[in-house]
């Protein structure tokens, strides 16, 4: 097109957009009957400026302010409310993160900034408030603590425990391969973490490996929790936000149904759970593929590549992490909880007697042995000093002593025969046999102060017997458990 | 926080730095743009919307003074126009790169116009199409620079150009209409 045929076109199209909408096109077509180039172009603009709505009409600062708002992390230094800032570490989809020390009660924190436009409106303020509460009230060592929801001259900033430490998804990409036990521990105290909050009605969301600190003593700790949402509008602030078919999560670990839009529950955690321990398992995502859009095609249509990668991970595990990346939610557990006692049920063969499970047999015998000779020695007292008070210790010691015994004789036998179910009757039976302990103990101790009129040896023997058990129930018990199985159920 | 544009820090020398400047871009101008928006952004309260115009008006403001590259505010709008474009072309273009995963994130995937209409996705498009705008019309790019970039009013951005508000209103509907098309055929 020439310059004199642009003119042309210019000035036909502005003559144009002047008419009655109805006659335009013959008007054109009159206008420009000698030059056939002039007159197309004139009635594709013609047609274009019809349908182009609202394009460009308002000012993208208006609309996109957000933009803008990439500015500069604050200076180390720079005091914020009560907080000062000691150095950035990091920025996410809510805006950036600075390890910070609040005067306050003298402790570090890490402060996230919130973005100002993901607060201009004020019911996603609101909501947002709402979101950092339900957090706050999480309280379990597997999840990073939030402590405060933070409004200091009209910004918003959340400030939570501080993990000193690294992610699971630097571990990923170190490309070491974890040992079995740590796959199992790993599992373990995720699904813990998972099922406490659970429990509280708060799901997760945006569970993944980048989403999960190891902090310096080994120990599991997931951030963000509940907060997924927040951070929806990060990068398109306005009411879209709240519209079905928005995505929150991160593709590679979102359950199907959260990546079709649909209402996401407790299993979209488990999903995310399933996916991440398998490649934390085997270094490789279950659904990869060459592109994300790629890996989410896969993870809505694909079976996940089965675990076989790892010939040393049990195959119980292995199913397990085949039921939560079912496609369907109602194939997948439940909840965490029961995700948690599909391992523990799992996770038996993974404890196999060792040297050390044998000496927390060992342990539970000469416990239960114990027993028996406090209820003897009860006995003999009851002989020597008759009264209503000894007789009824003895018969609580009686009591104690067999119930006790049959608790401990118990777990024996379960470790034996039933290991599966080892780590839940451990759980189960914990306190009650702390409390016989601590019964038993304080019933020699009244004997011992009975019988110290009639001799002081039996006294004495008493005394010891109630304060071996006292001892062995609050410190031998802990470590011949922890040597047996890692852990404390 | 939530203090005035003095207490914005300036630009740290180990961020990125804008590209060449097109043309007759003041760096002045881009640099007192970049600070006032920040703190714009930072006193921000909910339900304000941020102005583009009153941006613009007051770097001029803080920047007019003695040996100041530009005649009068008129032909500073034109300058804050231009800057603004680059700036949020530039933040749009440094967000797709850096969060192209993390950009599937928010974007509903369903819905492809949504995905069009999100700004740090069209904007680049935009800037593109603008700059082929400027070889068959400078005029027309100077338009959408004013109304959208920088926010002007019909009549402010007919008298930063010296047209009538008739004529840019015209004139303005047939960038939009080719810009338009532009877009929604690439």
């Amino acid at each position: 097109m020439t310059a004199e045929q642009r003119r042309r076109v210019r000035d036909l199209f502005e003559a144009a957009v002047d008419r009655d909408a109805t006659d335009i096109v013959a008007w054109v077509e009159r206008e420009a009957a000698d030059d056939s180039v002039v007159r197309a172009e004139v009635l594709s603009l013609v047609d274009h400026h019809s349908r182009a709505g609202a394009f460009l009409v308002q000012p993208i600062v208006e609309q996109a302010a957000d933009l803008l708002a990439d500015e500069e992390p604050l200076a180390p230094g720079t005091c914020v409310g009560s907080y000062t800032i000691v150095r950035e570490l990091g920025r996410g989809g809510m805006g950036r993160v600075y390890l910070a020390s609040d005067a306050r009660l003298g402790r570090t924190v890490a402060l996230k900034a919130l973005a100002p436009h993901l607060m201009r409106d004020p019911a996603q303020r609101e909501r947002l408030r709402g979101e950092a509460r339900a957090a706050a009230a999480l309280t379990h060592p597997g999840i990073c603590t939030v402590y405060a929801l933070e409004e200091i001259d009209g910004d918003l900033y959340i400030a939570s425990e501080f993990v000193d430490g690294h992610t699971i998804g630097e571990e990923i990409r170190a490309g070491r391969q974890p040992t079995r036990d740590e796959v199992w521990q790993t599992a373990r105290e995720l699904a813990a973490a998972l099922a406490s909050a659970h429990a509280k009605g708060i799901v997760h969301r945006d569970l993944k490996p980048d989403n999960i600190m190891r902090g310096g003593d080994g120990r599991l700790k997931i951030l963000d929790f509940g907060l997924a949402r927040i951070g929806v509008g990060a990068s398109d602030a306005g009411p879209r936000m709240t519209l079905p078919g928005t995505l929150i999560g991160t593709p590679a670990y979102m359950a199907p149904e959260q990546i079709n839009g649909l209402a996401v529950d407790a299993r979209a955690d488990v999903f995310a759970f399933g996916v991440l321990l398998y490649e934390f398992a085997c270094g490789v995502h279950p659904f990869a593929a060459s592109t994300a859009l790629a890996t989410v095609a896969r993870v809505l249509e694909s079976d996940a590549r089965p675990l076989a990668s790892r010939a040393d991970i049990p195959s119980r595990l292995a199913d397990v992490i085949a039921r939560c990346l079912q496609k369907a939610p109602a194939g997948r557990f439940g909840s965490a909880a029961e995700l948690l006692g599909a391992l523990d049920a799992a996770g038996g063969d993974a404890t196999e007697p060792t040297r050390h499970a044998t000496w927390w047999r060992v342990h539970h015998a000469v416990i239960a042995l114990l027993y028996i000779a406090g209820a003897t020695f009860a006995w003999q007292i009851k002989e020597w000093v008759e009264t209503p008070v000894t007789v009824s210790i003895f018969l609580a010691l009686g009591a104690t002593a067999t119930i006790g015994g049959v608790l401990r004789g118990h777990l024996v036998f379960t470790s034996a025969m039933n290991a599966p179910r080892l780590t839940t009757e451990r759980r189960r039976t914990r306190r009650p046999l702390a409390w016989l302990d601590g019964l038993t103990a304080v019933l020699l101790f009244a004997d011992a102060a009975i019988v110290a009129g009639t001799g002081a040896l039996p006294a004495v023997l008493a005394l010891a017997l109630g304060l071996g058990i006292a001892l062995a129930s609050l410190v031998l018990e802990p470590a011949t458990t922890a040597a047996a199985f890692g852990d404390e159920p | 926080m939530g203090a005035g544009p003095s207490s914005v820090r300036l630009m740290s020398a180990d961020q990125p730095q804008p590209p060449p400047p097109a043309r007759d871009l003041a760096p002045v101008v881009y640099d007192e743009l970049r600070r006032l928006a920040a703190a714009y952004m930072r006193r921000e309260r909910p339900g304000q919307t941020l102005q583009a115009t009153a941006l613009v008006h007051e770097a001029y403001m803080r920047l007019a003074g003695a040996g100041t590259p530009w005649h009068d505010e008129r032909h500073f709008v034109g300058i804050a126009a231009r800057s603004m474009r680059q700036i949020l072309v530039e933040r749009a273009r440094a967000r797709g790169a850096q969060k192209r995963w993390a950009g599937l994130n928010r974007v509903s995937m369903t819905d492809a116009l949504a995905v069009a209409s999100e700004p740090a996705v069209m904007l680049p498009a935009l800037d593109d199409a603008l700059t082929r705008l400027e070889t068959i019309d400078p005029e027309q790019a100077r338009i959408v620079e004013l109304r959208y970039f920088a926010g002007l009013s019909i009549e402010d951005t007919a008298d930063a150009l010296g047209m009538s508000p008739a004529t840019l209103k015209r004139r303005w509907a047939l960038a939009r209409a080719w810009l338009f098309r532009e877009m929604s055929s690439s």
